[in-house]
């Protein structure tokens, strides 16, 4: 077995299963920590709360989008355009097919692709920046915030690297990175692709119920 | 801009007539690249009388220093343009045994002046009291700029001097790997240099013009060997920084750009001559660059402030930029140090 | 680790319910919160981040319940345990300079609620005995008169009394069957007692039947600025006595924001059962009045006036629109000031942060972006401050700033403003 099959075929499907059982492990776990039923007679739906908060924090609010501009340019741009990376590009529908599932993903032209990738890359170089030249993010960044942006940098990274899909070593290079994220991804704070509904939820609930959607 | 072109073009061939001469008198290294490498010797005595040479310069269609036609509009009846070897020795010969010559000269020479006259401290102490000089917009601007710089910087000098560096040690297949890589990388990273490059222009531009006390700064050399130096906002050697950076990166962005989309224009003598302007540029900005880290980090005490918290100690910003000490907090710089002196 | 800090840790894990643990476990450390945080707008210290002041209680969970604690332990990744030095260094971040305002919620990508964890986080302190001696000494007051400000039942009475001579109604103490029962913060008995008289007023005119209570009048609990849900169900248990043994219908609580969330949302939880009768705000009440037309207006107040909008009452209360209508009706040149309703500032006093005198520089600076506000709306006269905390803070602010302006309170407004009998043809 090459070194391209090994983090292709094996390495993947164990790093898979352990992404999705960590996932599911991590998000459950919270779950069953349990919230005491709130019996004060409510003013509005704690359910739809749930919902109306994860929707609602979606979108910035007026007041304050004007001095976080660049935060949220910054953050949607990275995270919007990975997401149709990893989706739409071509060799990810090929790899998705070939390994996972036979669906029919429309497939970006390859200027659209090298656009996002820019896209993205932009976003996350902005978002880390941030993080190393301001004392507030200075402050409340740990290790687990760094090693989370790098990996993903080194996985986007790779990724480029191997764009002209002649080298096998380039491509083996970017699946490894990907196999190690994927591992590393349900310990760490990337968790927040999963978490950010049940905060938002949980709170959207919580005021939910007071009648007010903060 | 014809004009200038053409001016670069008269440069360039200067520079080449040098090269053609010495190239005869210098023996190629052991692991030089052979330019001959797989070129064909012309065709035997086709035309009788004439002599090869004489055949091929007619064949190209007259003097090869003759500026006109290396640049200027293609003579009638040219067949063959011979600019390519030209350009191909240039980048040879020179940019590619030299480039990697320069960033080490520029970090040898900081690290004599480090050992030798070291960093400049902040006299008199940290206050503990800050301005803030740089707004979070700004300094995320510049990292962008450092972050895009530094991965264009390395995927681009792997590219240029992976030939003579990687492929004797590592191997052609190793060079071949890494190129590939660095190529993919460098493309999709330079569009977002020209991005960073407006950026930054924008957020920096304020406070970088000339200014009088500029002179003294010349002529004082910025401090850096003692003696007080006033400045504004930024000194002269942040200005020249500043304007080296715009300029040199508008050349490398433009030529970028060609290189990028060489069906952009219909000469192929612009596209060589991009290259090695690209080349130059990148390898001076990359040279500089380090004068710069060192001045940022280490060699400065209380510079890195500005681009990490956007705040500087009160001190650093009166020894370093009294003027703009003044101007932002309406307190004379020399009179407060006096003050508090004795305290 | 000491004695006190493992009480704190046991306490913040006991309160780490599903809620706190997908906010501990959701933060990106993205810094937003500090954006809507006046105390960090107002210092720039960034240790006022608002996810920063969450730290050590973040830490105990992380290392003791998180899913894949265990694991982390057994590797050594998981957090070192939150020491005593930590927690004392954290307290005047989790009691000074969190005022519970819940405006970081609104910029949080994550929507986290770090006012409610905060809360949750003081149970810890509380139980543990790190609490700012300001707080504590006012809490052991309370325990002994069961006023923060040692309002005993006869200056209750006096003021009533007063009262009762200023607007010619009388008004019934601990009359047994009325519909409503009113408790007051004691800064409005002691400071602007106008309010018993306006009550009396537009009651009458509404005609309901109301009543205050001798032994249970007092609606502030200092238990739950503390932190200590104990401490907050004695004070609480007193009104719900007093108002199930009166078989009142209703509760009205005053306009003092932590009362009506300590009374109307954590009460029936922290009883562990509903009540036996309604919570009102009188916000609320006054609104449903007027709407059924029980309170018209006469001649609307014409000054031009501006809303603070109390955090607890507001954007944790949910009652946005209630003081609006009401200030629509009863004022001729009502404006609202930049960035009012639900992503209002506090006035910096709130979550006990008034009632701690360690931390009145820190509340002064933070009433800064409220003289911003109101220095925006022009040729303003009067503010309409309707929580008697925030109103005491107001006054102190707006001394300290040099700024003339008239603080009212929302009831009184609408008792000025009530139409006289006639004019209505009643
Ligand atoms: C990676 C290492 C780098 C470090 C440690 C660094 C450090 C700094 C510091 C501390 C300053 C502020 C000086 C002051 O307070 O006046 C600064 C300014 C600046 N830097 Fe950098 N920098 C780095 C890379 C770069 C790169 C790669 C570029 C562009 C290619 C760049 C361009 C600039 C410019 C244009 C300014 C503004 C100065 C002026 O306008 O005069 N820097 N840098
Ligand atoms: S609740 Fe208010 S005071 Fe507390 S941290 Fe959030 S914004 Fe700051
Ligand atoms: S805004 Fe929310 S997610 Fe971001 S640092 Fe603050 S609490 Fe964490």
């Amino acid at each position: 077995m090459s070194f391209l099959e090994f983090v292709e075929g094996p390495l993947f499907l164990v790093a898979s299963a352990i992404f999705l059982l960590g996932v599911v492990w991590r998000v459950g776990g919270i779950i069953l920590i349990g919230r005491k039923k709130d019996i004060s007679p409510p003013k509005g739906s704690a359910a739809m709360g749930f919902l109306k908060g994860n929707l609602r924090h979606f979108i910035p609010r007026g007041i304050f989008a004007k001095r976080t501009a660049l935060h949220l340019i910054a953050g949607y741009g990275f995270h919007l355009a990975l997401l149709v990376l990893v989706l739409f590009a071509a060799p990810h529908i090929a790899f998705i097919q070939d390994r996972l599932v036979n669906v029919n993903l429309p497939e970006m032209p390859r200027w659209g692709f090298i656009l996002t990738a820019e896209i993205s890359f932009a976003g996350l170089i902005m978002l880390w920046v941030r993080r190393i030249s301001d004392p507030v993010m200075r402050l409340i960044s740990d290790w687990d915030d760094h090693i989370g942006s790098w990996l993903t940098f080194l996985v986007m990274l790779t990724g480029c690297l191997a764009l002209q899909e002649s080298h096998g070593f380039l491509r083996a290079q970017h699946m490894l990175v990907v196999d190690v994220w994927l591992i590393y991804f349900p310990f760490s704070r990337l968790m927040h692709a999963f978490t950010f509904f049940l905060s938002r939820g949980n709170s959207g609930a919580t005021y939910g119920r007071k009648g007010i959607n903060l | 801009m014809n004009n200038l072109l053409r001016m670069v073009a008269v440069l360039l061939v200067l520079l080449m007539g040098v090269t053609a001469s010495q190239a005869q008198s210098v023996r190629p290294p052991g692991n030089a690249v052979n330019l001959d490498d797989g070129i064909e010797p012309g065709p035997p005595n086709t035309l009788g009388d004439l002599s090869d040479s004489d055949f091929w310069r007619n064949y190209r269609g007259g003097d090869p220093n003759d500026p006109q036609q290396i640049i200027g509009p293609r003579p009638d009846g040219v067949v063959l343009t011979t600019t390519g070897q030209h350009w191909r020795a240039l980048r040879e010969n020179y940019i590619r045994k030299y480039a990697g010559w320069a960033p080490l000269i520029v970090i040898g020479i900081l690290a004599v002046f480090y050992v030798l006259i070291g960093p400049m401290r902040i006299k008199s102490g940290r206050s503990g009291k800050t301005l803030s000089r740089f707004n979070l917009t700004q300094r995320v601007s510049h990292w962008f700029m450092a972050a895009v710089f530094i991965l264009l910087g390395i995927s681009g000098l792997i590219i240029l001097l992976g030939r003579p560096l990687i492929a004797p040690f590592l191997g052609k297949e190793v060079n071949s790997i890494m190129t590939s890589a660095a190529m993919q990388g460098h493309n999709l990273f330079g569009p977002l240099f020209i991005v960073a490059l407006v950026w930054m222009f924008i957020k920096f531009v304020r406070g970088n013009f000339f200014q009088w006390v500029d002179l003294k700064w010349i002529f004082k050399l910025g401090g850096f060997f003692g003696g007080h130096v006033s400045s504004h906002e930024f000194n002269f050697g942040e200005k020249s920084w500043f304007w080296m950076v715009t300029i040199v990166g508008t050349v490398i962005s433009v030529t970028g750009v060609l290189l990028l989309f060489p069906w952009l224009v219909e000469d192929l003598r612009i596209l060589q001559l991009s290259t090695i302007l690209h080349g130059l540029g990148a390898v001076g900005l990359i040279s500089v660059l380090f004068g710069h880290i060192y001045v940022g980090t280490i060699g400065m005490e209380g510079s890195l402030d500005s681009m990490l918290k956007g705040e500087v100690d009160e001190h650093w910003a009166k020894e370093h930029h009294d003027l703009w000490y003044e101007k932002v907090t309406g307190k004379s710089a020399s009179e407060t140090a006096k003050e508090e002196e004795p305290s | 680790m000491t004695a006190n800090s493992e009480i704190a840790v046991e306490k913040f894990l006991e309160h780490t319910d599903a809620e706190a643990a997908s906010f501990f476990e959701a933060c990106v450390h993205c810094g937003e919160c500090a954006e809507a945080c006046q105390f960090y707008l107002s210092t720039g210290d960034p240790k006022y981040t608002p996810t920063y002041k969450l730290r050590p209680m973040e830490r105990a969970y992380k290392r003791d319940k998180a899913p894949f604690s265990g694991l982390k332990k057994a590797l050594g990744l998981a957090p070192s345990p939150v020491t005593e030095e930590e927690l004392r260094e954290w307290e005047p971040l989790v009691y000074d300079s969190c005022n519970m305002c819940a405006r970081c919620t609104l910029v949080c990508p994550m929507g986290i609620d770090i006012a409610g964890t905060i809360r949750k986080m003081r149970e810890g302190y509380a139980a543990a005995g790190f609490v700012p001696e300001g707080l504590q000494r006012s809490a052991e007051f309370v325990k002994k008169t069961g006023s923060p400000m040692g309002v005993t039942a006869k200056a209750l009475k006096a003021q009533i009394k007063h009262q009762e001579d200023a607007v010619g109604i009388k008004i019934e103490i601990d009359k047994k069957g009325a519909d409503y029962m009113a408790i007051f913060s004691s800064m409005e008995i002691m400071g602007y007692p106008e309010v018993l008289g306006a009550y009396a007023k537009l009651f009458k005119r509404a005609g309901l039947t109301w009543t205050i209570s001798s032994v249970a009048y007092e609606a502030t609990n200092v238990g739950v600025q503390i932190g200590s849900a104990p401490m907050a169900k004695e004070i609480l248990q007193r009104v719900v006595d007093a108002a199930e043994a009166l078989e009142v219908k209703h509760v009205i609580s005053p306009e003092c924001g932590h009362a009506y969330g300590a009374i109307r949302w954590a009460g029936p939880n922290m009883m562990g059962r509903q009540f036996k009768f309604e919570v009102v705000h009188i916000i609320e009440l006054l609104d449903q009045l007027r709407r059924e037309g029980k309170i018209p207006v006469g001649k609307k107040d014409t000054r031009r006036m501006t809303l603070h909008d109390p955090c607890q009452i507001i954007r944790r209360g949910g009652l946005l629109k209630e003081p609006r209508s009401l200030l629509n009706d009863s004022c001729a040149n009502f404006t609202e000031m930049k960035g009012a309703g639900i992503t209002n500032f506090c006035c910096g006093g709130g979550g006990g942060v008034s009632a701690n005198p360690r931390a009145e520089e820190l509340k002064t600076a933070a009433f800064s972006r409220k003289v911003e506000q109101l220095n925006g709306v022009q040729d303003l006269e009067a503010v309409v401050v309707p929580c008697g905390n925030c109103r005491a803070v107001f006054e102190d602010g707006l001394d300290e700033y040099d700024l003339d302006l008239e603080i009212i309170g929302l009831s009184e407004l609408v008792a000025e403003t009530l139409a006289e009998e006639d004019e209505t043809g009643a």
